[in-house]
């Protein structure tokens, strides 16, 4: 951008809509101009959360002094236009759009699961057409069904919407227009994939051409209660409704205009722990196991609320508080803000999708969290970004946006992030000791051993050469790392001397918010209660079929309220959508002294000095307004912590050789939560390369056992054609209680023992 | 007006016709008369023929006035909403209802409940369907509204029940397949009018 553009883009201007000024900002368009004044211009395809399509002509206006109509969601207002949205030609040939887009459309309101909240019924409508005047011959067009969504193209308005999603935010690029005037349609050119991030595809279909398999026919919009919630399945808290009828969860919709879905919470919902009963022997249990429990182990899918009574039951118990990675995330934050002086990272998931240049290193991300690839996506469609993606695997999935992959070895996390700084930093101010510990890198060593060429990252700092909004996003392959406090520091360096956004996506559930509220120890030791975790004493809403003498149910996330954080710094709400009748985490506390009426209580007392607000659960706003803004829940407050500048020498690299396992859920998993639901629910299998397998000695198809962490993994291999190298990805996911004890560094060499063949 | 003249009836011309009643008995002897005349006139007899003959029509000539119900019952006006019917299509003999749900969204008294599903002929399929009739008000809304003349008001008018609320499911109400010949449209509320066929207006076919 010139310069001379950079200074006009903040140029105030004054636009005249309809008779009357109104003053913006230069860059807008004028639909936006006229939205933020709350005036009404009608658009069929116009998307917010995408660049606009202007494909359906309903937007048109009259701008004083240029000839004909022109469309407003697309043109930007210039200083001094006067405007007219409404009048009668205009409004004439909207009225022969909305006539043509009912050529032939099916009359079939009565049973499309689109009816009562349906654009095209809505403008019909409006604009009066009464009949179907026009009309060509009809040809045969079958429904597809693309696995999670189905498509019918005689529904089908060709706004389209569904493939901008699919290109600009979600980034699985599945669909596609084929052209053909009457018969145009969207194919699916990806429909092997099943990508279950076509849910956020069909959210934003204006009609019902597109929509969810599973819901489809299965009930009408209009009998459906909204639930306002937050998805809690990773860090990111996205916003949803949970959409039930007769306490059923029918489908899960989202502010689809502003926002967006992975494939994980939209289907993903089906997890509740039903038909559950107050049991007073098994509660009795409870309290007694936690009385004397010296340990409590979680799993971080909980509430800011119950991590805060699990806190309070410690301080009163003197129980150890266990919740692996959420201690990991905390101590690699902790190291960090002894750098920044400032508890948490500054980055914003937001400014990713603004960015030029974006650097992602030691997650699989597009596994890892979903909403944080889409921003990837946005800022490489959007801003040509440059993305460079450093880790030991290739991620196929990533291929179309990534502009350059670094491969590393696994466990030199440390030398790399060393590098890269030292790249970063280059011609940077810095203070004296991080000079001396930037000079004193033995690159030549480092860069051989990481397997990082120097090459590499003088092509990367080349191309970043010049360009402004640049984004760090840091993954919780480093959060584990025996030397993540190390790595932390240096990393921190980034945000503290450039002006890159820095982002430390939180490892899982509510990480972030049980490392800030509780107080969390490393090991445990002696008798130990669980909270959906493998335990001498088991609380959990799982509904396992471990329900022995030594469970007491809980419920789970979609049948309790609460805040949860996410990985935007935001304290987010959640509510009940599912009804639950047995005990929950706050009667436990109520019956060991700690007492509060309902969880929600503690929502003001969550720890100010770690940034929590006090404000009373009811009164956490949850919506969004005209322009897209969102108000949801309160921001974390910005906390100042002490600086402790000193960093340690980087130690030794020894690199993992041989096959290692990488801990890596497929895409729509992230907790034993996700995989209880019928519509996720999959098999888990070892992925590996073909070379993997000839490096272990395995064939597609044989049975395995290795353990890790404690936990006995049993499971197929399967081989992979699309990975590369000797790693494979082991999922988690499947190992129900288990699930969180499996917290260590996320590669792991282990023995990989045969216990059966795909011979036969 | 005045308050005299708003009093005076007598406005106009009177036309009354004054009837011959002939006249009152005047003395002792001619009520004496007179009651002896009336008692022993035909009259009674003339009453009790009537009674002989209808008796006789109805014993030996089939002509019986009253019904035995509850073993038979009276026509009812075809327009009468009672239990609901649920018609089938008469070519096809498949179920009217396309499962729309605007019976059970129109339904003032919350008694109409039903439950869709995907078929395996792509269509909308009611897999649940259900009118409580204790709650059930009998306005016809559902019959109104329905855009297939699926759910309409048949005669079944007999409501008593043990339970308070007894519910009808969507196979009760249904015209049994066998007898869908027998199955009559309902002209209350909500069925086409009888100048339908003028009034329609006919979409461009282009074939
Ligand atoms: S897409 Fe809209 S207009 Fe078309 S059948 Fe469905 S509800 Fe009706
Ligand atoms: S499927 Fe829906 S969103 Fe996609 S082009 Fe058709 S109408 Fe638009
Ligand atoms: S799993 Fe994460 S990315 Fe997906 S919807 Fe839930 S919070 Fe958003
Ligand atoms: S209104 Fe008619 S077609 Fe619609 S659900 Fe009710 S009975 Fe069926
Ligand atoms: S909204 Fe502008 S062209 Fe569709």
């Amino acid at each position: 951008m010139s310069l001379h553009n950079s200074i006009k883009m903040k140029q105030e201007i004054s636009v005249t809509i309809d008779g009357k000024v109104y003053q913006s900002t230069f860059g807008k368009t004028i639909l936006e101009i006229a939205r933020e004044n709350n005036i009404y211009i009608p658009t069929m395809c116009y998307l917010t959360k995408v660049k606009p399509i202007a494909s359906c002509r309903m937007c048109i206006v009259n701008v004083e002094g240029v000839e004909g109509a022109i469309l407003s969601c697309q043109e930007k207002a210039t200083d001094g236009a006067v405007i007219t949205t409404q009048n009668h030609t205009l409004n004439k040939e909207r009225q022969n759009i909305m006539k043509l887009y009912n050529v032939n459309h099916p009359l079939e309101c009565g049973v499309c699961d689109k009816s009562g909240e349906c654009d095209l019924q809505n403008k019909t409508m409006e604009f009066n057409v009464a009949t179907q005047p026009f009309t060509v011959r009809e040809q045969s067009r079958p429904v597809k069904k693309w696995g999670y969504v189905s498509y019918d193209p005689a529904l089908c308005i060709m706004c389209e919407k569904c493939v901008r999603v699919s290109t600009e935010i979600t980034g699985d690029e599945a669909l596609s227009i084929k052209v053909g005037g009457y018969a145009s349609e969207i194919i699916n050119l990806k429909q092997s994939n099943n990508y279950s991030s076509l849910g956020a595809a069909a959210a934003v279909c204006p009609v019902g051409a597109l929509v969810d398999t599973k819901f489809k026919y299965t009930s009408n919009a209009w009998e459906l209660e909204k639930i306002p919630s937050s998805c809690p399945h990773c860090g990111s808290g996205c916003q949803m409704y949970y959409e039930v009828k007769h306490d059923i969860i029918y489908r899960v919709t989202n502010n689809a205009e502003f926002t967006t879905l992975c494939g994980a919470g939209r289907y993903g919902f089906d997890y509740a722990n039903k038909n559950v009963s107050k049991n007073q022997k098994a509660f009795t249990q409870a309290v007694e196991a936690i009385k004397n429990a010296q340990s409590i182990l979680f799993a971080p899918q909980i509430t800011n609320e119950e991590a805060l009574i699990l806190q309070k039951i410690k301080e009163k118990t003197g129980a150890k508080l266990i919740c692996g990675e959420a201690k990991a995330y905390q101590n690699f934050m902790q190291a960090y803000s002894e750098i920044t002086g400032k508890q948490l990272y500054s980055g914003s998931i937001e400014n990713i999708s603004k960015s030029k240049v974006i650097i992602i290193l030691g997650t699989r991300i597009n596994n890892d969290a979903p909403i944080v690839k889409y921003h990837i996506n946005m800022a490489s469609k959007w801003h040509s970004a440059r993305v460079a993606y450093m880790h030991p695997l290739e991620d196929i999935e990533m291929k179309n946006i990534v502009t350059q992959f670094i491969k590393y070895e696994p466990q030199s996390e440390e030398g790399v992030v060393a590098l890269l700084v030292s790249m970063l930093l280059h011609e940077v101010e810095i203070p004296n000791y991080v000079k001396t510990f930037l000079d004193d890198l033995d690159i030549g060593y480092l860069s051989a051993e990481t397997n990082v060429g120097e090459e590499e990252l003088e092509t990367l700092r080349k191309s970043m050469m010049k360009k402004e909004s640049k984004s760090l996003i840091i993954g919780s392959d480093l959060y584990a790392h025996p030397r993540a406090k190390e790595i932390a520091k240096i990393l921190a360096l980034v945000e503290k001397y450039t002006d890159f956004n820095v982002v430390c996506i939180p490892p899982a559930g509510n990480a972030m918010g049980v490392s800030l509220i509780c107080d969390l120890d490393d090991e445990a030791s002696g008798n130990s209660v669980g909270y959906n975790v493998e335990a001498d004493f088991v609380l959990s809403a799982l509904n396992d079929s471990k329900k022995d003498n030594h469970y007491l149910d809980m419920p789970a996330l979609n049948q309790q309220e609460g805040t949860l954080t996410t990985n935007d710094r935001r304290v987010v709400p959640i509510n009940v959508s599912q009804p639950y009748g047995g005990y929950v985490l706050n009667d436990i506390a109520n019956a060991l002294g700690i007492e509060a009426r309902y969880t929600i209580e503690y929502t003001k007392s969550l720890p100010k000095e770690r940034g929590f607000q006090s404000i009373e659960f009811d009164a956490l706003p949850d919506y969004f307004d005209r322009l897209g803004e969102a108000y949801r829940g309160y921001h974390l407050k910005e906390c100042n912590v002490s600086i402790y500048e000193k960093l340690e020498e980087v130690a030794t690299l020894d690199g993992f050789d041989g096959a290692v396992l990488y801990h890596c859920n497929p895409v729509e998993q992230f907790s034993a939560f996700t995989n209880v639901g019928e519509a996720l629910h999959q098999e888990a299998f070892l992925l590996g390369s073909p070379q993997f397998a000839v490096a272990t000695k395995l064939n597609d198809g044989d049975s395995i056992s290795y353990t890790i962490d404690n936990v006995k993994f049993k499971r197929m291999f399967k081989i992979d054609t699309s990975l590369k190298g000797t790693i494979a990805l082991n999922p988690t996911y499947d190992m129900g209680l288990s699930t969180p004890l499996v917290s260590s560094y996320r590669f792991s060499r282990v023995e990989i023992q045969k216990t059966g063949s795909n011979d036969e | 007006m005045s308050l005299e003249q708003f009093k005076n009836r007598n406005v106009g011309t009177q036309r009354y016709t004054m009837l011959d009643l002939g006249k009152d008995p005047q003395t002792p002897w001619c009520k004496v008369r007179q009651v002896i005349r009336r008692t022993f006139k035909g009259d009674l007899l003339v009453g009790l023929w009537v009674t002989m003959r209808e008796m006789f029509n109805a014993l030996f000539r089939g002509n019986m006035a009253t019904l035995k119900y509850p073993y038979e019952k009276l026509p009812i006006s075809p327009r009468y909403r009672a239990i609901h019917d649920m018609l089938r299509l008469l070519e096809s003999g498949h179920y009217r209802c396309i499962g729309c749900g605007l019976c059970e969204k129109i339904c003032i008294s919350n008694c109409i409940t039903m439950d869709t599903r995907y078929d395996e002929n792509q269509r909308k399929e009611v897999s649940e369907y259900t009118i409580n009739f204790g709650r059930c008000i009998f306005c016809g809304y559902c019959a109104e509204v329905c855009p297939e003349l699926a759910i309409v008001h048949g005669a079944r008018y007999e409501n008593a029940s043990e339970q308070r609320a007894s519910f009808s499911l969507f196979e009760d109400m249904l015209t049994p397949i066998d007898k869908l010949n027998l199955q009559k449209e309902y002209p209350g509320f909500g069925a086409v009018s009888p100048d339908a066929d003028e009034n329609i207006k006919q979409t461009p076919l282009a074939y």
